[in-house]
């Protein structure tokens, strides 16, 4: 995170991590898409010939309250492919909270527990603790055939402690509620570390719900939030967070 | 590839800032569009960076304005002109409009690329079609330039309608901006590229240094250990071979016929000489496994061969003690990642024990089952994700012996211990066997646990890991 107290102005890093095609750029997509032109950027994909991401795609969101505070949320992608440890590693540096883009097909099981330690090593290799990340975790592709099934997902997501979210990147479908709960998760943690409220008089809830209607959400944050799934809802309480 | 060149790169991933109009735009290209800006609209034109430097210039002086300079008030009105239109701030709607003394308008046009003012555009000055006469700021300016003059110059000013030129303008920030962002993509993939490749290079070096470091600990580690040892173990077995031996043949009446009270002497001396060996053994193992100089040879192992092996080796042994050795695999078992003679090791262990506390009439049997490894013991992040992460064989040796009780279940794996040392006199061992297995599978990132076998008896479960599939 940057804060520039001058310009009241706030850059807050979120990373969405994963396996190789998972549906990390099609999150991005969709966010794009759905947010109002107001706030979103240009969405820029440094991408290869064949679709593969190379180094990142890059959403810019900028928000701004009614004191003028202006929020600045960058939101990256790694590339997925094996080769490009190095380029996941200097993405994720200095990220602020990650959103976990798993697959939802029972054969890409193995390569989402893969990528998730791989996320946990260059974690570590920048000096940040997996278990000190705000994180989410999302199940993308809900709409395949072969996935493992709702059930199975919402006990297994009972004994973790991340909000798991299902979701069907391409039509759109759990993508802003992944990302409202990213959000939620990283400003509660940020704010219990930098006591943000207070040095910015800052609403925390209006800001996520006004960032959720620009989104083109109607819902309210509660609503929003309570959209994941298992009982990691706790987690999503500002006094949960260290 | 300067220090700061990096540490730039490295901020910039970092938070995603945005560098400069000049590190995104090439500045002869920007002179040409500017320049084909003003041969398209005859419009003068000037670009100005967010700190005030001109980035690009289509402009003459106006005869006017050079008129003007030949007086000085004139001189002052422009210098003014000049900093107001840099200077000017466009507000929320990054658009203005300024009028000089002259009468003549400037649009002004800030640049903003996500969200951060990088220069402005500035059109004029130029005056609005049909418009003659002199203002009064003019024509008040300075009572030395002569007004016939002064309408005279005005005339041959630029002209444009004030709407189309803003127009004209806002197409042309949209255009800019457009440049930007293929600016910004340009200089994020090159600056990517270099910090990639010097964070390959970091990690590699890195790398080597460690294993480097690790070769010449283990060689050094190596070196002592195994020196140690090694003298330990030709020290103690040479002389040790020989008491066997000759404990042997002296029992066998090689040397000459013994009474039964001597033969019952040498025979306890040949098998206490034998426990020895064993303990030998158990304790060269142990320290290597310890010292970390024991090396797996690791492959893809089909356990129910290994376990089948074990069986046929201790099945004399069940017999003579009419203890019953079962084994069930069934179903299709994936491999595990392993050492297989280590393995073996692991069940002949676990299965001799079976036998040995299992009495007259009992039932061992080894049992294969497909099984997953639950998740990583230390840590409880990405459950979800991580809670079938690898698919596991579950090896489940059971026995219908005297058991062990829940509170020993931890402290059998403990060198040496036995849960109730008399034992050690009836049914013998040194007490090595169970934290060599515990070892071994740790070694394996297996797991050894104790279960109850209804109604008596004790389960040793033994679940190994698959490999780890590499990322598609
Ligand atoms: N059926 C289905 N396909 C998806 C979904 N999300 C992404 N995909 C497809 O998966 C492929 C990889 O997606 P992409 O976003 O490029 O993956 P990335 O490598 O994680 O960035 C593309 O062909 C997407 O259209 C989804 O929810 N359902
Ligand atoms: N199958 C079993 N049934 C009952 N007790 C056992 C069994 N296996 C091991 N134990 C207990 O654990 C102790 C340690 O076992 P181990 O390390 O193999 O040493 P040892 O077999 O040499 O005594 C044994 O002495 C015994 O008390
Ligand atoms: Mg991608
Ligand atoms: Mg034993």
């Amino acid at each position: 995170m940057q804060i520039d107290f001058g310009a009241r102005e706030l850059t807050i890093k979120l990373v969405y991590y994963g396996p190789a095609l998972s549906g990390k750029t099609t999150n991005l997509q969709a966010l794009h898409r759905a947010a109002d032109p107001s706030a979103a950027g240009r969405l820029m994909t440094l991408e290869t010939r064949d679709d593969r991401t190379l180094f990142f795609d890059l959403l810019p969101l900028t928000f701004r309250d009614k004191m003028g505070l202006s929020v600045r949320l960058k939101v990256f992608t790694v590339p997925g492919q094996v080769i490009h440890a190095s380029t996941r590693r200097l993405v994720v540096q200095g990220a602020d909270g990650v959103a976990f883009i798993a697959d939802s097909q029972v054969a890409e099981t193995q390569g989402n527990a893969d990528s998730f330690m791989d996320l946990k090593e260059n974690l570590k290799a920048s000096g940040m603790q997996l278990s000190r990340m705000p994180l989410v975790i999302q199940f993308n592709k809900r709409d395949l055939p072969s996935v493992r099934s709702d059930d199975e997902i919402a006990t297994l997501a009972a004994q973790g402690r991340e909000p798991v979210y299902l979701a069907v990147a391409t039509q759109g479908e759990g993508v802003v509620e992944t990302f409202i709960g990213l959000l939620h998760l990283t400003w509660s943690g940020l704010d219990a570390e930098h006591d943000l409220t207070r040095k910015f008089g800052f609403d925390a809830r209006v800001f996520i719900e006004e960032v959720a209607s620009k989104l083109g959400s109607q819902r309210s944050l509660p609503e929003l939030l309570g959209t994941c799934v298992g009982g990691a809802l706790d987690v999503l309480k500002p006094e949960a967070v260290r | 590839m300067t220090n700061a060149a990096t540490e730039r790169t490295a901020a910039e991933l970092a938070l995603g800032e945005t560098p400069s109009f000049e590190e995104l735009v090439d500045r002869a290209a920007l002179a040409e569009m500017v320049h084909s800006f003003f041969e398209l609209f005859r419009l003068p034109i000037r670009v100005f960076g967010e700190a005030g430097q001109i980035l690009a210039d289509a402009s003459e002086q106006p005869a006017l304005y050079a008129y003007l300079h030949t007086s000085g008030a004139g001189r002052r009105a422009l210098a003014d002109v000049v900093t107001r239109v840099k200077t000017l701030d466009p507000g929320r709607e990054s658009e203005a409009m300024f009028q000089c003394v002259t009468g003549a308008l400037y649009q002004i046009s800030s640049i903003t690329y996500d969200d951060r003012q990088l220069g402005r555009i500035i059109v004029g000055p130029y005056l609005p079609p049909g418009s003659g006469d002199p203002p009064e700021s003019l024509t008040a300016l300075d009572p030395k330039l002569d007004p016939a003059r002064l309408r005279e110059l005005l005339a041959e000013m630029p002209r444009g309608r004030p709407e189309t030129v803003t127009q004209i303008v806002r197409h042309l920030t949209k255009t800019l901006d457009l440049i930007l962002f293929s600016g910004h993509k340009a200089w994020l993939t090159s600056s990517m590229h270099l910090a990639s490749v010097r964070e390959s290079f970091r990690d590699l070096s890195d790398k080597n240094a460690k294993l480097q470091q690790a070769f010449d600990r283990l060689k050094e580690l190596d070196r002592l250990k195994s020196n140690f040892l090694a003298t330990v173990s030709h020290e103690l077995r040479t002389p040790l071979t020989s008491i066997i031996g000759y404990s042997e043949m002296l029992s066998e009446g090689i040397a000459g016929d013994l009474s039964p009270d001597q033969r019952e002497f040498v025979l306890t001396i040949h098998e206490k000489g034998e426990q020895l060996l064993e303990l030998i053994k158990g304790l060269l193992d142990l320290s290597k496994l310890e010292s970390g100089t024991m090396s797996l040879r690791k492959a893809d192992v089909d356990v129910v061969p290994v376990i089948r092996d074990v069986a046929q080796t201790l099945t004399p042994s069940a017999r003579k003690k009419n203890v019953e050795l079962q084994v069930h695999a069934d179903g299709v078992l994936p491999t595990v990642w392993g050492d297989a003679e280590r393995l073996r090791q692991v069940f002949l262990n676990l299965t001799e024990n079976a036998l040995k506390f299992t009495p007259d009439g009992g039932t061992v049997t080894l049992r294969v089952l497909p099984s997953y490894m639950e998740r990583p013991p230390d840590d409880d992040a990405g459950f979800v994700l991580m809670a079938t992460r690898r698919a596991a064989v579950e090896v489940r040796v059971e026995d219908t012996g005297i058991g062990i009780p829940e509170p020993e279940r931890n402290r059998v794996f403990d060198a040496f211990y036995q849960v109730d040392g008399s034992s050690t006199r009836e049914h013998g061992g040194t007490g090595l066997g169970l934290s060599i297995v515990r070892r071994l599978v740790d070694a394996h990132d297996g797991l050894v646990h104790i279960e109850e076998n209804a109604p008596r008896g004790a389960v040793f479960v033994v679940r190994l890991p698959c490999r780890r599939t590499t990322m598609a």
